[in-house]
């Protein structure tokens, strides 16, 4: 039943993987013959501030990108949990984001958020805040991103719990308020928690997606101010293609590889209820 | 008893299924492109609207005159993703017989074993190397080795909106201008209250943001790196003087726009809130017809008014002999006086040999782009080429790096040079 | 009459902040060149709506929609079939090896594109498919998400409903068909959309493994209406805007799709 996913997946999916865990042992610019390296690879890479930058600010973004994913998308699916009239309307508004290219995304927010001429600064410095640099400024530019993110994916993970929302038995609910409970204590106390492994899903989809933060970068900022919003995809990206350090940027990936597995592994775990064991007689 | 058979003859099923459905996929796939026999070459280019048009004339030229050498032209994505695309596709045995390549690209590229070394090839009476503008000639030579044809040259002038002088009172550049002229005019052009800056600065840490930074650094009389390339050599007085009037003006006068990539200046331009603008000739075909526009050479350190230039190159790589032979052919007969000034007057592309200018054809390029006369002129002031070497992207980013955090205030010129020089010298050791 | 309900006080608010890049794109496809150079943006003087002709057949635009779609719903189909295949199987097959085999799949999507480019582009020239359209669909056909979503789809479905056919003797695909099936709307609906739409937006793979221009993808074929410096807005808008038509059209059917499946499942 599995072979052919499990064959094309072997395939198209690990066999590439292993290739790169054995590019990072090389010196190898994809053009002459590569050298062996060991683990020189690796000790650069440890040595190297721009690529503990790197680290840096992937975590940030993604510490804070996921959590307030998580959240506006379980709001936006109690929102949008209506049988009100033009529902769909609204859905489908809400899931454009996702459904727009990367291109036209970073090419909006660049506008929006221009220090000079964009619409968010002319309405804040109407109401008196202080115009603010955005993309600009190498201390606010990663935040950008992540309001930037945050945008694009709402609507999937708003698709997903909402998906989930009406997966709950209608029946539940209802008891819960002829009990006395409100609609809203209904949908925190009785909703939320039995949508805990959907919830797990979402966690663990977003924060390996946040990890791999690339697109947006390349088509906003590429990486910059003065290496502000370098996440770690993108410096591995910069070394591969523009610099041409194949088996370094296969070191990094191994790296990103690595914590990838292991916080995905723990968040597993965490979200776990006895449904999730998956094994039956 | 019964699942498990059951199971087992459904896992059989859904195997051969999917060794059928790979196998049909196989059998279905074309006999496969960029085939090692025949003549037919591929020339790949990143040409878009206008230039499509004429590189596609250019070709079908081509082919009619040679109806047994033809050209195949492929676009490869985006010059931007050309360099990329290339080098994966040498993995794949997928690669073009001709590929426009940046110039910056060369170095990376002139490793590659199936590159077609073209060294004696353009010693030939018939290619008269020399006619080529000497930027471009030191662009294809990598080590001494000729990498490339030129396909593309341009360099950077002053291109100014001349009501926004008027309006400003401000007289209007003229060649001889120094840097304190400029930094003058740019501070009277500023006017906070309408959002009007003097000067726009592409600040994206990339190479944009070099090469401007590189033609200041020339005309004070420094370099980019040692003759023999193995070693920063901006941080002193020209390094200095560079990025001090890069400070003065951005952060002491405020009078530069800093784009944040490299669309939104010529969109300001056009809209009347940026007076000046150090640009090239690939720009004026988006000047709104509204905008009346004069272009003059950079302003300049001591009587220097040196520019950059960026050429941009054919390359060619071996597939077989024959092959070989009418690639360089066709790179030859694209690139030649009278065929290369027809492209000109269609795309507005600036002549690539000197001899094109002595043309009679070249008063109708004058005529149909009066403002590219001086940016022809302007080769002249061409006197140094960015180095050729391999990790010349490294060597960029740290440059890049250097000038983007004195224009964003982020540190003082002096302190900037050494930080910078310190990058560039350990991208130079390493790799 | 019922009273409009309140909550389009903050639905309209957020369908407009959500939809904004949709009508900048609309706006900007309508405009001239000359519009589009201006900064800031505004509302263009006249509706140029030959920037969608221009869009269509200044280029063989029909051809890659053709290209993409055929490619986009090819992968779709062989994804619903084979990750609810193996989903299931991950769900309620006991077989040695199935928690590291889960977890193999699993790691895929742990390394970055980038990385597996070049191997991938070598396994497609192994196989004789390079600048070939199966080239594009090969690596695609069964996504480790889609097996995921499924997997987790079916562990939280009581094992109940099965066990009645299973001690009638019937066998496992019988019982997916029969009995899961009709449950599986809300996770094949959402495979389906976003296998479309990963497959329909990716640029960097018909990059790397398309040549010819025939052959070319709507992403790869918009890229032709940019360059270095100078990008075409308007048709570049134009044929986003109609590139992005058919995933919208295809959100909308799945969508309603999902809360009518929904509706009618018949978990007690």
């Amino acid at each position: 039943m599995i072979t052919p996913s499990v064959l094309l997946i072997g395939l198209f999916g690990l066999v590439p993987v292993v290739w790169a865990f054995i590019l990072s042992f090389q010196h190898n610019d994809l053009q002459t013959q590569p050298t062996w390296a060991g683990f020189g690879n690796y000790r650069e890479m440890f040595a190297d501030p721009t690529f503990r930058d790197s680290v840096k600010n992937t975590v940030i973004y993604t510490v804070l990108f996921v959590p307030i994913t998580l959240a506006l998308s379980l709001l936006a699916a109690a929102a949008l949990n209506r049988k009100i009239r033009g529902i769909t309307v609204y859905r489908v508004a809400v899931f454009i984001p996702v459904v727009t290219s990367t291109v036209a995304t970073g090419v909006i927010f660049t506008w929006l958020l221009d220090p000079e001429f964009g619409l968010v600064n002319s309405v804040i410095t109407k109401i008196g805040l202080p115009r603010l640099g955005f993309f600009a400024d190498p201390h606010q530019a990663l935040y950008a991103v992540v309001v930037m993110t945050v945008w694009g994916w709402v609507g999937f993970g708003a698709l997903i719990y909402l998906a989930g929302l009406q997966g709950v038995p209608r029946d539940l609910v209802e008891a819960a308020l002829i009990d006395g409970c409100s609609k809203r204590g209904a949908f925190w106390r009785i909703q939320v928690p039995l949508m805990r492994p959907v919830s797990g899903f979402l966690l663990v989809w977003l924060t390996i997606n946040a990890l791999q933060l690339f697109d947006e970068v390349f088509v906003t900022t590429k990486g910059g101010p003065l290496h502000a919003t370098t996440v770690v995809v993108y410096y591995l990206y910069l070394q591969a293609f523009s610099f041409f350090h194949a088996g370094y940027a296969a070191a990094i990936a191994v790296f990103l590889f690595v914590v990838i597995a292991v916080i995905t592994f723990v968040q597993l775990r965490l979200t776990r209820d006895s449904s999730m064991s998956g094994e039956r007689p | 008893m019964g699942a498990v058979s059951g199971r087992r003859r459904r896992r059989g099923t859904a195997a051969m299924a999917t060794l059928i459905l790979m196998g049909g996929v196989a059998a279905a796939c074309s006999s496969g492109s960029g085939s090692d026999g025949g003549t037919t070459i591929t020339v790949s280019h990143g040409y878009t609207a206008v230039e499509a048009r004429a590189i596609k004339a250019e070709a079908a030229q081509w082919n009619k005159m040679h109806p047994d050498t033809k050209v195949n032209l492929v676009f490869n994505g985006g010059n931007d993703s050309a360099l990329q695309k290339t080098v994966a596709g040498f993995q794949a045995g997928n690669y073009p017989d001709v590929a426009y390549e940046y110039g910056s690209s060369a170095a990376q590229l002139a490793k590659q074993p199936k590159l077609i070394d073209l060294t004696d090839k353009v010693k030939s009476a018939a290619m008269n190397w020399n006619d080529f503008y000497p930027s471009e000639r030191e662009a294809a030579t990598v080590n001494g080795k000729v990498v490339g044809v030129p396909a593309l040259v341009d360099n950077l002038a002053l291109v100014y909106n001349k009501k926004l002088f008027q309006q400003a009172g401000v007289a209007l550049p003229t060649s001889s201008w120094s840097w304190q002229d400029f930094r003058t005019a740019a501070k009277k052009l500023t006017d906070p209250s309408t959002h009007t800056y003097g000067w726009a600065y592409i600040n994206d840490g990339s190479e944009d943001t070099v090469w401007r930074f590189i033609a200041m650094l020339w005309q004070a009389g420094g370099d980019l790196l040692t003759p023999d390339n193995s070693k920063p050599a901006f941080d002193n007085k020209a390094g200095l003087a560079a990025l001090t009037q890069l400070y003065n003006m951005a952060v002491v006068d405020k009078s530069v726009y800093l784009d944040t990539g490299n669309d939104n200046y010529g969109n300001l331009f056009n809209s009347g809130k940026i007076a000046m603008l150090w640009t090239g000739p690939w720009d004026l075909s988006s000047i709104n017809s509204d905008v009346e526009y004069g272009v003059t050479y950079l302003p300049g350190y001591n009587g220097d008014h040196e520019t950059i230039s960026g050429p941009d190159l054919y390359m060619l790589f071996d597939h077989s002999a024959g092959r070989s032979d009418t690639a360089f052919k066709f790179a030859s007969w694209l690139t030649s006086p009278k065929v290369h000034l027809q492209f000109a007057i269609k795309t507005g592309d600036l002549p690539l040999r000197q001899s094109e200018t002595k043309l009679p054809a070249y008063q109708t390029f004058l005529k149909k782009y009066p403002a590219e006369k001086l940016f022809v002129n302007n080769l002249n002031n061409v006197k140094h080429v960015r180095p050729n070497i391999a990790n010349y992207a490294e060597v960029s980013t740290a440059v890049g790096q250097m000038v983007q955090s004195v224009l964003l205030g982020q540190a003082q010129p002096a302190a900037a040079l050494k930080s910078g020089a310190a990058q560039v010298a350990s991208a130079l050791a390493g790799s | 009459m019922r009273r409009p309900s309140g909550w389009h006080l903050v639905l309209i608010p957020l369908a407009i902040l959500m939809g904004l890049p949709l009508i900048w794109m609309v706006i900007t496809s309508l405009s001239s060149i000359a519009d589009t150079r201006r900064f800031p943006p505004g509302l263009p003087s006249s509706l140029h709506f030959a920037n969608y002709v221009h869009a269509w057949t200044l280029s063989p635009f029909a051809r890659w929609l053709w290209n993409s779609t055929l490619v986009s719903v090819t992968c779709v189909v062989s994804n619903l079939v084979l990750c609810s295949l193996a989903g299931y199987a991950f769900a309620r097959l006991r077989f040695p090896g199935s928690r590291i085999a889960f977890f193999g799949i699993l790691a895929t999507l742990m390394v970055p594109f980038q990385v597996v480019m070049i191997p991938t582009l070598l396994i497609v020239k192994h196989l004789g498919l390079v600048d070939t359209l199966p080239a594009l669909v090969a690596p695609n056909l069964a996504t480790p998400f889609g097996i995921y979503l499924l997997r987790q789809f079916f562990v939280t479905l009581p094992v109940e409903l099965e066990e009645a056919a299973l001690i009638d003797g019937a066998g496992r695909l019988r019982i997916l068909r029969s009995i899961l099936l009709p449950l599986m709307g809300p996770p094949l609906t959402t495979v389906a959309v976003l296998t479309f739409l990963t497959v329909w937006n990716d640029f960097l793979w018909p990059l790397v493994v398309i040549s010819t221009p025939d052959r070319f993808t709507v992403q790869l074929g918009l890229a032709t209406f940019q360059s270095a410096h100078f990008v075409q807005w308007p048709l570049l808008m134009a044929g986003t805007v109609i590139s992005q038509l058919p995933v919208l059209a295809l959100f909308v059917a799945g969508q309603r799709f999902f809360v009518s499946s929904i509706a009618n499942t018949g978990i007690k």
